[in-house]
């Protein structure tokens, strides 16, 4: 019996933008693939580079980050420290070893739920395509 | 370069000084090519002082290792300065703590000395073996004399030079009250010794690398605690809750811990190589670290501990920061 393989992605996405962007999506009968485990923050820029980290640890084949386009950001720069952040995370996940198409960013307005969409249909078809994280994902430990 | 007398003299000089509590410097050590941190409270302290290729840990380290304890009731804190040697590397990590206002500039006396870089003690130990007796060196040109029970050996810089010092580009301390001998010419290009080889390779692969690299760790957390950069009261890898990382040695929780390590010296490590010096399993964190510099030094032009006016790298942004690879 072959199934296919779902991957299951965690999604952090902005109140302001990214969040509305998705909901957008949905009251407007979108349809999308449904691997996504949404995370709703308030700002990219409150996402601490561990949480990545730890959603692959626990189980996550994908990450993606979604905020605000820059210029946009309700705190006025929160995305643009985020913006450095994740590049230099994304640098160093690579540079380990951990396929570049497994951790994403993107930029998704409220208005922009057609976008929303191809992000996730492009996120899911790659994280898809290289499988099951398995590199450091955390060791069930049975007390 | 400098002589040691004049060092002592300076140090000597400086310890007397009404304001200033203590020099931090370096003393030789019990036995073989170590040498240790030496805390010189009084002048006549300051006879012991030595500096040498062999003195390779960095003293920015003890300025925010310090333990403040909470004061007796009516107890005036004691506000005088610290003293430091300081190196290029050791400069440039006061430069950084000066930034992240770690450190106040005011509380602190640097003595700043040229450098020719410090020796690997393990490419050392691998030709020249170490023994009980108490070993001496000095830099001599493009050589370093190793005197070992009153025999002297000369060998190449090259041969024993820590890989980060083989590559410094700030053997001359950046920022200090007062340089003593004359200056040294820097002698390296911009480089990052075995980075592009593993950029190069396939994720597999520099996986395989790593895994194997991570699986070694024991956790003692000496990379953290020689660090001068890492200074936290509260670090995330102490904290129970939330739990960032586990304790359990194990490749997952191993390779969060190095992540989580590296990440938090993203514009700002300084390339003193310290963490890998000390660490007991050998694992090359300086390609994980030089990996990151050159990264923040291509994509943003930014180098840590070279502008005590500048701002941290991760606490400013340009609008025009690069974004090709967001959806």
């Amino acid at each position: 019996m072959s199934e296919q393989f779902e991957p299951n992605i965690v999604a952090f996405l902005c109140n302001w933008c990214s969040y509305a962007g998705a909901d957008l999506a949905g009251t407007s009968r979108t349809h999308y693939p449904a691997n996504l485990k949404v995370i709703r923050v308030m700002c990219t820029g409150r996402i601490n580079p561990l949480f990545v980290l730890n959603a692959l640890q626990q189980g996550a084949d994908g990450v993606l980050v979604s905020g605000c386009h820059p210029g946009d950001c309700h705190y006025m720069e929160g995305n643009m420290y985020a913006r450095r952040r994740f590049r230099l995370m994304k640098d160093l996940l690579e540079y380990l070893g951990v396929d570049s198409r497994r951790f994403h960013m993107s930029w998704v307005s409220a208005s922009e739920g057609g976008k929303w969409k191809e992000v996730v249909e492009k996120v899911v078809d790659e994280v898809s395509e290289i499988g099951p994280f398995e590199q450091f994902k955390r060791e069930k430990i049975n007390w | 370069m400098v002589d040691l007398e004049t060092i002592r003299k300076k140090a000597k000089e400086i310890v007397s000084r009404e304001d200033v509590k203590h020099l931090i410097g370096w003393r030789k050590g019990t036995f073989g090519y170590r040498v240790t941190p030496y805390w010189v409270e009084a002048p006549e302290d300051a006879e012991e002082l030595v500096y040498s290729p062999l003195c390779n840990t960095n003293l920015a380290t003890y300025l925010t290792l310090a333990e403040k304890l909470p004061l007796p009731k009516g107890q005036e804190p004691d506000r005088r300065k610290t003293a430091l040697l300081v190196r290029g590397c050791d400069s440039r990590a006061v430069v950084q703590l000066l930034t992240e206002r770690g450190v106040d500039r005011e509380q602190v006396v640097l003595l700043g000395l040229p450098c020719r870089g410090v020796v690997d003690l393990r490419k050392l130990k691998d030709s020249y073996p170490e023994d009980n007796e108490v070993a001496d060196a000095e830099w001599k040109e493009d050589k370093i004399v190793l005197n070992v029970s009153g025999e002297k050996k000369e060998i190449p810089r090259e041969e024993v030079l820590d890989d980060h010092c083989l590559v410094c580009r700030y053997p001359n301390p950046v920022e200090a009250d007062e340089t003593l001998g004359e200056k040294v010419e820097p002698w390296a290009e911009e480089s990052h010794p075995g980075v592009e080889e593993l950029e190069n390779a396939s994720f597999d692969k520099r996986w395989d690398f790593w895994e194997k690299e991570f699986e070694r760790c024991i956790r003692c957390y000496a990379c953290r605690n020689a660090c001068p950069m890492c200074y936290c009261e509260d670090c995330i890898l102490d904290r129970l809750n939330p739990t960032w990382i586990y304790r359990s040695n194990n490749y997952s929780e191993n390779t969060a811990f190095h992540i989580a390590r590296a990440f938090h010296l993203v514009g700002r490590c300084v390339s003193c190589g310290a963490c890998e010096r000390v660490c007991p399993a050998g694992i090359p964190l300086g390609k994980i670290n030089q990996k990151l510099v050159k990264e923040v030094r291509e994509k943003y032009e930014f180098e840590p501990g070279t502008d005590p006016e500048g701002v941290p790298f991760q606490a400013s942004y340009n609008p025009q920061d690069q974004e090709d690879f967001i959806l």
